[in-house]
């Protein structure tokens, strides 16, 4: 059991936690991710620590409320509970290397993983420049990365209620598209990074790819365990099968088969509807969700 | 006290659950025996000599077969007294009767040489065994045993580390505590007992059972840690550094997947995969339990082990249609004997003679069918004694919408990744003691076998504790 010391909203959607895991606190590295149980009756999800205290044994997670288990954690979990179970770390570090110029892209929550990589990237003399584009309202982070890089960029783009929210997310794809071109054009970076939603990854590699620069990527497909024992998580890079959460998350985005991933997780996407649409019918039926 | 009695040929049938019952859900098939058919059954033993019956060469623990079976029928008037008296018998040699009793291949171990075998049917031993782990459990005579036990345990200053609360290591922790030492398991996922909670489905190894056999592990002083990655949160180095002596029990979780196009195709799961969602996630009571799973109306499981005759079995419980597909022959089959026969009564088809090549998907990247090349069997036989196949050069499509891939496992790669550690051929290579390449670290279960059985796991859990505690003394006489 794994108490929550510290909750707070951060922005809308995107919930903070301190959690006490001095197993993980002690042991994690930039780039690494923990998957979590919540409850007794829960799946496991993996989520990344954003910053930790090796001394006072805490780590940070920040959970955005995508689907049930998301939105469950969020609306069940008090200050003082705990997670059943956090284990890890899991996955490789990112590699910490002198590139040079960095350009580190987080879209939406995907910027908690930037975040510790970027400002470790930073420490060892690279030149970080990190972009977060998002939901004027989703803004999170911002005061961290302006301290902890060389230069932090926020686009924001306003939610237009009129509009379905796929149709509003189209447009956070195109305006990181058109800022990560014109930040290439003027940093010439030599490395780019990227996490986000797995379509934007794509939709940012096809606008690299044009400049031929290297670029990584996280890869967020869908987990189980997390400990290279089920299969999962599978890629296909460089025509290879390999195990996102072992050999992973991060791969060179020129090996990646994007298509294949794209499909792979949305396949559970019509039971995480339901899932959702029942909880939500009983948080209605308790007088809503907090 | 040798009574001359009648020769009763037929074993005593187990009841079972019939076959529409049990497709609807995954409550346990075999019901197990009740007392009374338990003495019937027990009072066909022939109590052969200890030094010569070929049951206790045949078990891998040398439980003192005739030993157990003996007080059922001694004691056949006091209920109690006969399995606490069998179950001291048995944990003698093994701390998960109700687990082996359940799951061990007895066909091919105990009761492949049983005496009456020449005259009728074999001795129903692990029906038998089960019979007095379930009764003693159900009574809480197995905690009264412990009771009696854990006063004579001298308490010793030394620490051992587990790695996997799998039957391996769960067996080296109990024995290691018997002894005195202060045992701490290091189990990944959040529940412990390997391949018992997350692999063996429900409806032959309850979980429950399970939980109940591991709560004497605590009784006996072993924590258990989950959540703790050996190679990620902790390393065996650091081990080390903590403990006196290490034993790695991390099995062989590492799914084999075959190498044709089309295998990350959506719907193709790993059988571990598969049965983990199932098992130790319980998806198969989505959307009560989170987990998701996606079982389709035509399933083929590839390979004809346990796991595949799981999977298949699973499947069928989902209501899907299902073809078990084997590379090789009826004959062939390394299943136990009753879950082939438990799996045809559930209406699970079997091709034999048909080799994956290539998974076909639909637009949206489901698989949709599986073309397989026919194989065929040659004289010649290969290093474990199974006939050769080659293929026939025709090709069959088989339409499914679920694939499960059941063709082996091999060893974790966070362990195997250890600096130091030798391995070959994908398992941890060991020494006579089942000592590792690294002093002190000891290994045993699939981890070194590949994937291998529980009995077998368990024989090298206590055969490593048993040198471990000869290298810890020895290690103490020389500090001393
Ligand atoms: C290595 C790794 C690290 C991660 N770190 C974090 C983290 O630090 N913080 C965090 O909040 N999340 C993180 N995630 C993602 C997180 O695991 C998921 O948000 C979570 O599993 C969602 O669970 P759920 O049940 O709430 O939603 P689900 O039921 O899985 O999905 C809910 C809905 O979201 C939709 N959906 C699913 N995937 C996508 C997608 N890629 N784009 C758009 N819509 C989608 C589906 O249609 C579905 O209806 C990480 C993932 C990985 C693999
Ligand atoms: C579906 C299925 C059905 C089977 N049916 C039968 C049967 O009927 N009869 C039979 O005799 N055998 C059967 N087997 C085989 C049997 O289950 C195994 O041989 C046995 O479980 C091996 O025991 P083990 O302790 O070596 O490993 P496991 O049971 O695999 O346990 C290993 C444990 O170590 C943990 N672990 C792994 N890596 C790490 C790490 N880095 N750090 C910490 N922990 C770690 C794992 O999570 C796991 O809990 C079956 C196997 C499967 C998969
Ligand atoms: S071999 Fe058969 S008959 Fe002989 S002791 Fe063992 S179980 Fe009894
Ligand atoms: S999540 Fe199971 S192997 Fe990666």
């Amino acid at each position: 059991m794994y108490k929550i010391l510290e909750k707070k909203e951060i922005a809308m959607r995107n919930i903070w936690y301190k959690v006490h895991a001095p197993h993980i606190a002690k042991k994690v590295k930039p780039g690494q991710f923990v998957i979590v149980r919540a409850f007794e009756n829960g799946e496991r999800i993996p989520l990344t620590p954003v910053m930790w205290d090796k001394e006072e044994g805490w780590i940070g997670l920040v959970v955005f409320t995508r689907g049930k288990t998301t939105l469950r954690i969020n609306t069940e979990l008090k200050e003082g509970d705990s997670f059943l179970n956090i284990a890890g770390p899991l996955g490789n570090p990112a590699p910490m290397e002198k590139f040079g110029k960095i350009l580190a892209i987080g879209l939406y929550t995907g910027v908690v993983e930037v975040f510790p990589i970027a400002k470790a990237w930073q420490e060892l003399g690279n030149e970080v420049h990190t972009l977060h584009v998002t939901f004027e309202p989703m803004v999170i982070l911002k005061d961290e990365l302006e301290k902890a890089v060389f230069k932090h960029t926020v686009e924001t783009v306003s939610i237009d209620p009129n509009k379905s929210f796929p149709e509003n997310m189209k447009n956070v794809t195109a305006r990181a598209k058109e800022k990560v071109r014109e930040m290439i054009e003027n940093l010439k970076p030599d490395l780019v990074f990227m996490v986000g939603p797995v379509g934007d990854q794509k939709a940012i590699f096809e606008v690299v790819k044009e400049y031929n620069i290297p670029m990584e990527v996280d890869l967020h497909p869908i987990m189980v365990d997390g400990t290279g024992m089920c299969g999962a998580c599978r890629v296909h890079i460089n025509g290879e099968v390999k195990f996102a959460c072992v050999d992973g998350p991060s791969f060179d985005a020129y090996t990646v088969n994007w298509d294949e991933l794209i499909a792979r997780s949305g396949y559970y996407r019509d039971l995480e509807m339901k899932a959702m649409q029942l909880y939500m019918e009983k948080l209605q039926a308790q007088g809503g969700a907090q | 006290m040798m009574v001359k009695r009648k020769i009763i040929k037929e074993r005593i049938p187990t009841p079972e659950r019939p076959v529409e019952e049990r497709l609807k859900g995954f409550m346990e098939v075999n019901l197990g025996y009740t007392f009374e058919l338990a003495v019937q059954e027990a009072q066909r033993c022939l109590q052969c000599p200890y030094e010569y019956a070929p049951c206790i060469k045949g078990c891998p623990v040398h439980i003192d077969i005739p030993g157990f079976i003996a007080k059922l029928v001694e004691y056949k008037d006091e209920p109690d007294r006969a399995v606490k008296e069998a179950l001291r018998v048995i944990w003698a040699c093994n701390t998960l009767p109700a687990t082996t009793g359940r799951v061990c291949p007895q066909e091919d171990q105990c009761e492949m040489n049983c005496v009456m075998g020449k005259v009728g049917d074999k001795v129903n031993i692990g029906k038998l065994e089960r019979f007095v782990a379930d009764y003693a459990r159900e009574k809480g005579i197995d905690d009264e045993l412990l009771g009696e036990m854990l006063p004579e345990i001298e308490k010793k200053e030394q620490r051992v580390a587990v790695i996997g609360a799998g039957p391996a290591g769960l067996t080296c922790a109990a024995e290691l505590a018997k002894d005195g030492y202060h045992v701490t398991v290091f189990e990944a996922l959040h529940k412990p007992g390997g391949v018992l909670v997350y692999g063996i489905p429900e409806f032959r190894l309850p979980n429950e059972v399970v939980e109940k056999e591991l709560e004497k592990l605590k009784r006996l002083g072993v924590e258990i840690k989950v959540d703790h990655i050996v190679g990620k949160t902790v390393t065996i180095e650091e081990l080390l550094n903590r403990y006196d002596a290490v034993f790695i029990g991390s099995g062989a979780g590492t799914p084999r997947l075959i190498n044709a196009p089309g295998v990350n195709l959506n719907g193709i799961y790993t059988a571990n995969e598969f049965l983990t969602r199932i098992n130790l996630m319980n998806a198969y009571r989505f959307p009560e339990y989170d987990t998701p799973i996606k079982v389709g109306e035509k399933v083929i499981v590839i390979g004809a082990g346990n796991t595949a005759m799981d999977a298949a079995r699973t499947a069928r419980r989902l209501g899907a249609e299902v073809t078990i597909a084997y590379r090789r022959g009826e004959e062939d089959v390394t299943a136990r004997e009753e879950e082939v026969e438990h799996a045809k009564e559930e209406g699970v088809k079997f091709e034999f003679f048909l080799n994956p090549i290539e998974f076909i998907g639909d637009e949206s990247g489901r698989v949709k069918a599986v073309k397989f090349m026919k194989m065929r069997a040659l004289e010649e036989k290969d290093a474990k004694g199974k006939r050769k196949i080659e293929p026939t050069g025709e090709t069959v499509i088989l339409e499914a919408d679920t694939v499960v891939i059941a063709i082996g496992k091999t060893a974790n790669r966070l362990i195997v990744n250890t600096p130091g550690l030798e391995v070959e051929g994908g398992v941890i290579k060991v020494d006579e003691n089942l000592m590792t390449s690294i002093p002190g670290v000891f290994a045993g279960g699939d981890a070194i076998r590949g994937e291998a059985t529980v009995i077998l796991a368990m024989g090298d859990g206590r055969k490593a504790a048993k040198a471990i505690h000869e290298y810890l003394q020895k290690k103490a006489k020389e500090s001393a």
